[in-house]
């Protein structure tokens, strides 16, 4: 008598797990990467608009911290359990279209969405002619100044050039206090591309024109010495290497650091945790040559291949990219602007930090669309680490990253 | 008749359990690294062992072995003599044991991902505590960057590595003191035994069978230990802090070869394989003998 009740529970147990398996009509599920403390409560009010709005269809946010997002995609994809859609770094676009998991928006796409977009964050996205993302999150990086160590070493104005930038970084030492001229960045996400603001500045390219690594470059080789001199000199914070971009970041907001290159985000981190701060934000330094870089970056919400409620998903997308929508999102996560309309809204007009952002950006790059480009990053990090510790000569370090770098282009 | 197969029908089920969480798994890591693979883990062509050569040929891979090694002696090792003594004090009967015992046990209940996570910040070369109590005792007059380099950064995981395994070692212990009988200690003190003759001549041989659990259970914890360093360093700078599985989480989820992170796994099981089936064995000999 009991075996049969269980077995009646058992079996009852595992048709609903097949069930739950099964989407049901008109979910969409989204996993989302969460920017900070702001995107949770941003995504449940989408929520509960778009479903008032949309009658049938049922939204599920998945928020996932942004460090385990590819891991989750990944096991995800894998197993064949994805969402229908998802946030992803654009960077990791091309793998996704090349495994074929991606599908393309075209057929959805008019003309009067398309002119939503500003083209600069739209066009990485696009892959063989094909829209395979849209660009969720748009950001670029500044200098960060802090006005009153500037005013107290008697520095009149932000550095145009990194041989400005090395002198004002000694007054800001010779001021002692346990305070830092210029804060590098130099463990983990983007240490490489820390370094990459001193080589675009030197007129080097990640990828050289024949597409083989710039690393090797006489330009790569003046950026990492400039950096390891730096260092040496004592013109950055101690322990370059056991401080990632959060931990300059508060440096900085301690007023600890003159100077640090970094995302939008800091602004508005800044207005909540360190409202006293004086700082302003200026261009990433120019090269000898005047020639300087900053790093565009997006992020894009893209459709994946087996989704069974494209059409569902789509409607979404759609409510997603409205200009009211958009404002809500990139305002609270301290972003760029990707649509026309709202880059017009008084909020970004009037915003003087901002507005240095969107200067630099006809000097942005993209990260390369090429495949394995997460393997060449941590090449270049890796590297970049054992310049800063001392442990290889810059030369050296940098020959070695350039052909392990070369041997993954060739693949 | 029927009583030959009834230890095999009641092994069946755990068998069953342990080819559901352990066989296919592992079946599936070696599909996964003996083929070509793309990123997202469909199979392509049969590579046979070319993702395992690509790891013999790879320094951060040899490095990051015996690193492993040492990493896993030194903190099952430091847990071991540490965890005797503190077992054999909590041991004896004393105002406040029962403090004590929760005193010591507690970083067990605490997550192993938070603790790593405390100590990060707690290291933190400028705003760390550790700097700041250093300093206020005039230890030292500058800043130490802990985790800025291997030389600082891998010794102090190693100390959190102990720190964190010696509850679960001194649990093992204390059950293993107290199934000694106390009539040995009374006629050995009897005999004009010193406190050190009895460690050594009952304490310690009749505890000898929980050490050897202790190390085997340890080993395998240790040897796949994530958080502290993954955590505290991610492995780096430059991957002069890595271990196995943290370099295996790089090659999977940063890089994307699930070929060679698979390659990895199945050297990382096959070594702990084979260091529990010689343990077991010698652990056993000498226990007949």
């Amino acid at each position: 008598m009991s075996l049969t009740k269980w077995t009646v529970g058992l079996m009852a147990g595992m048709s609903m797990l097949t069930l739950a398996a099964q989407a049901n009509a008109g979910e969409v599920r989204v996993t989302v990467a969460e920017y900070s403390a702001k995107t949770g409560p941003y995504f449940e009010n989408v929520k509960k608009d778009f479903e008032a709005a949309n009658p049938g269809i049922t939204v599920k946010f998945e928020i996932v911290p942004w460090d385990v997002l590819l891991q989750k995609l990944t096991t995800d994809i894998t197993a064949g359990t994805n969402a229908d859609l998802s946030i992803i770094g654009t960077r990791w676009l091309i793998d996704f279209v090349q495994q074929d998991v991606a599908e393309p928006l075209d057929s959805y796409i008019t003309p009067d969405f398309k002119g939503r977009f500003i083209d600069t964050f739209l066009s990485p996205s696009i892959m063989e002619g094909k829209t395979y993302g849209l660009p969720i999150a748009a950001s670029a990086r500044a200098l960060y100044y802090n006005k009153e160590l500037f005013e107290k070493a008697g520095i009149a104005q932000p550095p145009a050039t990194w041989t400005e930038l090395q002198e004002d970084a000694r007054k800001i030492k010779a001021l002692g206090s346990g305070t830092f001229g210029f804060g590098l960045q130099g463990k983990e996400i983007e240490t490489d591309v820390y370094y990459y603001y001193a080589m675009w500045s030197q007129g080097t390219e990640i990828l050289n024109k024949d597409g083989t690594s710039g690393l090797s470059t006489p330009g790569a080789l003046e950026a990492a010495k400039l950096y390891k001199s730096m260092i040496d000199e004592g013109l950055t914070e101690p322990g370059v290497t056991s401080n990632n971009r959060e931990d300059v970041q508060n440096l900085f907001k301690q007023g600890k650091v003159g100077m640090m290159i970094t995302a939008p985000f800091l602004s508005n981190q800044i207005k909540d945790e360190a409202p006293n701060l004086k700082y302003g934000v200026a261009a990433i330094p120019a090269g000898p040559t005047g020639a300087r870089g900053t790093y565009g970056v997006t992020d894009s919400i893209i459709m994946f291949k087996n989704s069974k409620n494209k059409d569902e998903a789509w409607k979404l997308l759609d409510f997603l990219f409205t200009t009211e929508q958009r404002a809500k999102f990139t305002q609270g996560e301290g972003f760029l602007p990707v649509n026309k309309e709202e880059a017009k809204m008084d909020y970004y007009v009037n915003n003087a930090d901002l507005a240095a952002f969107t200067a630099l950006l006809p000097d942005a790059r993209f990260a390369p669309v090429i495949p394995g480009w997460e393997e060449i990053a941590q090449i270049t990090s890796d590297a970049m680490q054992k310049i800063y510790l001392g442990s290889a000569e810059p030369e050296a370090a940098l020959k070695e990253a350039a052909d392990k770098a070369n041997a993954v282009l060739k693949k | 008749m029927q009583n030959r197969f009834l230890p095999y029908l009641l092994t069946l089920p755990s068998l069953f359990l342990a080819a559901v969480v352990i066989f296919w798994p592992v079946w599936d890591l070696i599909q996964i690294s003996t083929h070509d693979v793309s990123r997202f883990g469909q199979l392509r062509d049969f590579s046979g062992l070319t993702n395992f050569w690509a790891l013999t040929a790879d320094p951060d891979f040899t490095a990051a072995l015996w690193r492993t090694g040492v990493w896993t002696v030194l903190v099952v090792g430091g847990a071991l003599l540490l965890s005797i003594p503190v077992a054999i004090i909590l041991n004896t009967d004393f105002y406040g044991r029962g403090i004590a015992r929760v005193i010591i046990m507690l970083p067990w209940a605490v997550s192993l991902t938070m603790t790593a996570v405390v100590w990060r910040w707690a290291l933190n070369g400028e705003s760390g505590m550790l700097n700041s109590a250093l300093i206020g005792l005039g230890l030292i007059e500058q800043n130490i960057q802990w985790l800025a380099s291997a030389e600082t950064a891998f010794p102090m995981q190693v100390l959190i590595g102990i720190l964190v395994t010696v509850p679960f070692t001194t649990t093992i212990f204390l059950g293993g003191l107290s199934s000694i009988p106390d009539d040995l200690y009374e006629a050995a003190a009897l005999e004009g035994a010193t406190p050190l003759q009895q460690f050594r001549e009952i304490t310690f041989p009749l505890l000898k069978p929980f050490i050897n659990i202790a190390i085997v259970l340890n080993t395998i914890y240790v040897f796949n230990s994530f958080p502290i360093i993954w955590v505290m360093t991610q492995g780096g700078p430059a991957n002069s802090t890595d271990i196995l599985v943290t370099h295996l989480y790089k090659l999977a989820f940063r890089i994307g070869k699930l070929g060679e992170a698979s390659a990895v796994s199945l050297v990382m099981f096959a070594i702990l394989l084979v260091f529990t089936m010689i343990y077991v064995r010698l652990a056993m000999r000498e226990h007949r003998a």
